[in-house]
């Protein structure tokens, strides 16, 4: 190479090095690849040499502009990013600090669990199904196998109303399977359905007991509808909604509406079976989860069914005591306090 | 129901002691162990002794000194109770043994004589109140035994859940015959063979309403000698959980709880004439119950009447006045069976719940009075003396036959699966006690104690029951899906928004107040009311959402908690048929919302706006447009809204949804709160039906708000070169200055007429 070249070329970077603005970085491009650089200099000499000459400083020029460009421009970049960073720097600000504090907003507990269980059960194949909260006995009570001199029709028991015709009993559902009774009316087996919502009991109101609370009801009938069915369906769902390793326990019971009648327990998730004085199960090591059983033959007469060629079972849980249990909760009046400080402590 | 596992020995021979074991049995019998209970002895080495002799104490005229023979020796003890003579058998503390409060007794020096330990009161020992005098134990005992062999400690008391349907199981003998079937052993009745004496009584019977009672038998015993019954009697009457009264009651209640039918024993000459009379009520007749309290008796009420009138409110509660006492010597023993849902109404009209109604209620045996009046006689003879006349007077209004149900084997297996052949079948029923005839079908006889089997399905339930819940297997059916309807998505979506707007989903109980209706100028008679509510403020079903978001926003407020944003999602009634069912009210689901105070990004000092119209209009804007609807505004009054800040929302077609804006200046003073409250109230099925754009608009290539958003200026962190952003850089040797430049977007061109404004709620719907 052009000695004069090499030199410049050599000397470049430490001359780059040293410059430490934008300005001064112009200048010393002016310098290496300006009109009056050296670079510039053997630029206009070229033409007095000899022909022979001529293409090997070409060739020499052409590199050492490519390097010296390269050099500039990389050092540009540096320099960009050090001056950008120092400005961003002096723009620091603690932000640790809440200057833009949004409200934060919450969906309901008792919101938030009813949408778990459904949605395991329309994993299943279900249909999530709402109705009516002021019904008649006929639905309440009567379709499901409830005769009049049953106890829970007492008015210590259930609300009534003044709307419509006495004789029909206009009431409070106390549970939500009156709309198995006016889901199966109005459709035909298969079935599989779930059905949230709000029930009414006449309860005083005290940490355990709420005039009004949330159940889901569920129900499967068909062709071949098994207790072992129930049996699966339930732990299906006891397993999804407390984890894998949860235990159920099926216990005779008695409702009007099944037969046979069955009530679920979950083995506690908290002391996992029985620890004495566990604050979630008392010790015992089961938590009473729901009930449930194969749909007695009167319900399906009742809406039409033929009880000789269709099974089902039916189950309801209470959804207070499923997020009472799952959370710790232990007074169910919190659920109807709307206190901001509870509400936001499940978003 | 309260179960001795002690008193269970009576009946049968369990495989095993462990209570937790026997506790898992009955709970998969369906007869759920609530808890259990260990009772033991409250003293140590206390022993029965014999006193061999009592003399009086030398120094003392108040005192006696006795030998007391406790087997391995006998001891001289000082004593201050006269309640025996010698010969008596004794409750005996040798120096060393523990008292119920903890003595632990020495020998000590009493008036000069040396005293070996105690002889003990009931008191003592923790069984009683009683220090009347000392406990005395029947003759046949042997000395030197330790107490508590004689009063069956420690025993182990388990709390049964009954089902409503089993009021077999509401006893010993039923308990006992569950056992037995899991177990596959043998149980006994016990004994009930009473030496009678000639006669009948001359009381007679008379069933007047053989609706409310189906038999009444009445028995008579003589020569009775009421007291105290035997400390093993009591201790299992408390371990059962009822009060030892006298000898005869006390035999009353051990036969209801032994063999689960109620009795009743009334003091014979306490009854005036010689004719019992079972018939409803007269309304405004009254008794006094023997809890003291005077029943004012309705025409619905079964009663037992003698000469005079109402002596007892059927299976429910005995009268005052022909009640056992101290002085009576002549019993009339009833035992009878009364129709269940008479029973039930009785005793919760009076709130009157006793051991005996309990137990009708569910409906006993019908042709268990023989039987369980037998056992009583058997029982009153032995503790109080008694002679029992042989005749029984049993008056059968109602007879009742064993059932007869045919049960075809495929119905067990379409209920239950594979695997339940008849061998297996009849196994489980017979150890029921259920008699099995034929082959498929099967003829099952099923007793009187068992009304809850009537049907096939009930037999399946049985045999299920026995099997065990356990071995069936878990299978997992499919349903033909369906899943959450549009509306349901729709309705989620929009909970979601507006928790994501900050606000806080609240669940009121869905009552309102007359106060309420008042201040929001609603007629008081437009309301579904509750006939019998517990409570005024439970007694009026909402006709809104507001007052309930209003209170909750009180009791936020008054607790210090603001600013509050809270919205409901939930039902309303209204004063008219359901356009899906005429019968029931019509109950559309609204959305309301209600805020106080400042709502809104805050910043470093914790400013943001105060709520008014705008903040309810605000959110309205939002939550239509996650709806992807359009509405319309238009000024409007509504009673409980600001008269000059609110607004009535209506769909594209002119239907209105409802009221957005400001609570009315008055209604924030009566509802306790400060400032401006931002309130709506929108009826949810013509939210969420809103008609949404389904075809895609041109994105206008206008700048949208005069914002050119083809413009890559810098709007970022100060000082940063533009050109870095620009992404189309290039290198120009020999220009060594930064300068900002303005590369045009993709897209770009210059503005023209015509362009449609960039709309809200135009969008379409991406695909949810
Ligand atoms: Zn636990």
């Amino acid at each position: 190479m052009n000695p004069q070249l090499a030199e410049v070329v050599e000397a470049a970077p430490g001359k780059l090095a040293a410059v430490q603005s934008l300005e001064e970085l112009d200048r010393v491009e002016a310098e290496l690849l300006g009109r009056r650089s050296v670079l510039a200099q053997l630029q206009k000499a070229i033409g007095s040499l000899p022909p022979e000459e001529r293409p090997a400083l070409g060739r020499d020029l052409q590199q050492a502009r490519a390097t010296l460009v390269e050099l500039v421009e990389t050092r540009r970049r540096a320099l960009e990013r050090e001056i950008a960073d120092r400005v961003a720097t002096a723009d620091r600000v603690d932000v640790t600090l809440d200057a833009f504090r949004l409200p934060l907003g919450s969906r309901h507990l008792i919101y938030q669990t009813i949408e778990e269980v459904c949605e395991i059960f329309v994993s299943l194949g279900y249909v999530v199904a709402e109705g009516p909260e002021a019904e008649i006995a006929w639905y309440n009570f009567d379709a499901l196998n409830t005769p009049p001199t049953h106890p829970a029709r007492a008015e210590t028991d259930t609300l009534y109303i003044d709307f419509g015709d006495p004789a029909t009993e206009p009431l409070l559902r106390t549970h939500t399977s009156p709309m198995q009774i006016r889901w199966m009316e109005a459709h035909r087996p298969p079935v599989a359905v779930v059905v949230p919502g709000k029930v009414y009991r006449a309860d005083t109101i005290d940490a355990s007991h709420l005039p009004v609370f949330h159940q889901v009801e569920g129900l499967m009938v068909g062709e071949d509808v098994r207790f072992s069915d129930l049996k699966g369906t339930l732990a299906h769902f006891a397993r999804s909604f407390f984890g894998p390793q949860t235990q159920v326990r099926f216990r005779p019971s008695f409702f009007p509406f099944t037969e046979p009648s069955a009530e679920l327990d979950v083995s506690c998730f908290a002391c996992r079976g029985g620890e004495p004085g566990c604050r979630v199960c008392g010790g015992e090591g089961w938590l009473e989860l729901l009930g449930c059983g194969m749909v007695d033959p009167n319900v399906f007469d009742a809406v039409g069914y033929d009880p000789k060629s269709v099974t089902g079972f039916a189950f309801g849980m209470g959804v207070e005591r499923l997020a009472m249990v799952r959370h710790s909760i232990d007074d169910i009046r919190l659920f109807v306090d709307n206190d901001l400080r509870f509400l936001r402590q499940f978003p | 129901m309260r179960v001795s596992l002690r008193w269970l020995g009576d009946f049968l021979e369990l495989p095993t002691t462990d209570p937790g074991e026997i506790a898992r049995a009955l709970t998969g019998l369906g007869l759920k162990v609530e808890s259990i209970e260990h009772l033991e002895a409250r003293w140590a080495a206390v022993v029965t002794a014999k006193v061999v002799s009592a003399e009086p104490h030398p120094h003392a005229d108040r005192l006696r000194v006795c030998r007391v023979d406790m087997g391995s020796e006998v001891l001289e003890v000082v004593c201050g109770a006269w309640n025996f003579e010698a010969g008596a058998t004794v409750a005996f503390a040798p120096p060393g043994a523990r008292l119920a409060d903890g003595t632990v007794l020495e020998v000590r020096r009493i008036r000069g004589v040396e005293s070996n330990g105690m002889i003990c009161s009931e008191r003592e020992l923790g069984l009683s109140d009683d220090h009347e005098g000392i406990l005395v134990l029947p003759d046949e005992i042997v000395p030197g035994r330790p107490l508590e062999e004689v009063v069956e400690l420690p025993d182990v008391v388990f709390e049964l859940e009954v089902t409503a349907n089993r009021p077999d199981a509401m006893s010993m003998i039923g308990v006992a015959r569950e056992l037995a079937a899991y177990y596959r052993i043998p149980y006994r009745w016990p004994e009930d063979d009473y030496p009678a004496i000639p006669g009948a009584p001359t009381t007679k019977v008379e069933i007047a309403d053989p609706a409310g009672c189906y038999r009444f038998t009445l028995r008579e015993i003589r020569n009775v000698r009421v007291g105290p019954s035997p400390l093993w009697m009591r201790r299992r009457l408390q371990a059962a959980g009822v009060r030892p009264i006298n000898n005869v009651v006390d035999v009353t209640n051990y036969v209801m709880i032994e063999l689960g039918h109620p009795l009743h024993a009334f003091d014979a000459d306490r009854l005036e004439g010689d004719l019992l009379v079972v018939r409803r009520a007269e309304d405004g007749e009254t008794l006094v119950t023997l809890d003291g309290v005077t029943r004012r008796l309705s025409a619905e009420d079964v009663v037992i009447c003698d000469r005079t009138g109402p002596v007892s409110l059927a299976g429910t509660m005995g009268g005052e006045s022909t009640e056992v006492g101290d002085q009576t010597t002549r019993v009339l023993l009833e035992a009878a069976s009364w129709d269940p849902p008479s029973i039930m109404w009785m005793s919760r009209r009076h709130g009157l719940r006793s051991e005996a109604s309990a137990r009708f209620e569910r409906g006993v045996d019908p042709n268990l009075p023989p039987r369980a009046s037998a056992r009583a006689a058997l029982l009153i003879h032995r503790l109080a003396g008694g002679d029992v006349l042989e005749g029984l007077i049993d008056e059968v209004a109602v007879p009742f036959a064993p059932r007869r149900v045919d049960l075809p084997l495929s119905e067990v297996e379409r209920l239950l699966g594979p695997g339940f052949d008849q061998g297996r079948v009849v196994e489980v029923l017979t150890s029921l006690d259920l008699e099995v005839e034929g082959s498929d079908p099967l003829t099952v006889v099923v007793p009187t104690f068992r009304p809850d089997l009537s049907r096939p399905v009930d037999l399946v339930e049985e045999v299920a029951r026995l099997v065990g819940y356990d071995s069936f297997p878990e299978t997992l059916p499919r349903g033909p899906g369906g899943g959450w309807n549009r509306r349901q998505k729709a309705r989620r979506r929009l909970v979601e928004t507006l928790a994501g707007l900050g606000l806080n989903q609240a669940l009121p109980l869905p009552f309102v107040t007359p106060e309420d209706l008042q201040v929001f100028d609603h007629p008081a008679d437009d309301v579904i009311r509750v006939t019998n509510p517990l409570r005024e403020e439970e007694s009026i079903l909402r006709p809104s959402l507001l007052p309930g978001l209003l209170k909750s926003l009180r009791r936020n407020v008054a607790r210090g908690v603001s600013p509050v944003g809270l919205f409901e999602v939930g039902r309303v009634f209204i004063r008219e048929s359901s356009p899906d069912d005429p019968r029931i009210p019509n109950q559309p689901e609204r959305l309301g919302w209600a805020l106080v105070g400042s709502f809104g990004p805050a910043d470093l000092a914790g400013r943001s706006r105060e709520v008014d119209v705008y903040t309810s209009t605000g959110i309205l804007r939002v939550v239509v447009h996650a709806l992807g609807g359009r509405v319309a505004l238009q000024p409007d009054h509504r009673p409980g809204f600001h008269p000059g800040r609110t607004a009535r929302v209506t769909d594209p077609e002119g239907q209105v949804l409802g009221w957005v804006g400001e609570l009315h200046p008055l209604l924030v003073d009566r509802y306790e709160l400060d400032g401006r409250v931002a309130i709506a109230e929108l009826d949810l099925d013509r939210l969420l039906d809103l008609p949404r754009a389904t075809t895609a608009q041109p994105v206008s290539a206008l700048p949208a708000g005069g914002v050119r958003p083809g413009f890559h200026r810098s709007r970022g962190a100060a000082g940063f070169p533009a050109r870095r952003l620009s992404g189309r850089r290039r290198i120009r040797p020999g220009r060594g200055r930064l300068r900002l430049r303005r590369v045009p977007g993709p897209g770009h061109r210059h503005p023209q007429l015509g362009d449609p404004p960039h709309l809200e709620g135009s969008r379409p719907d991406p695909g949810r």
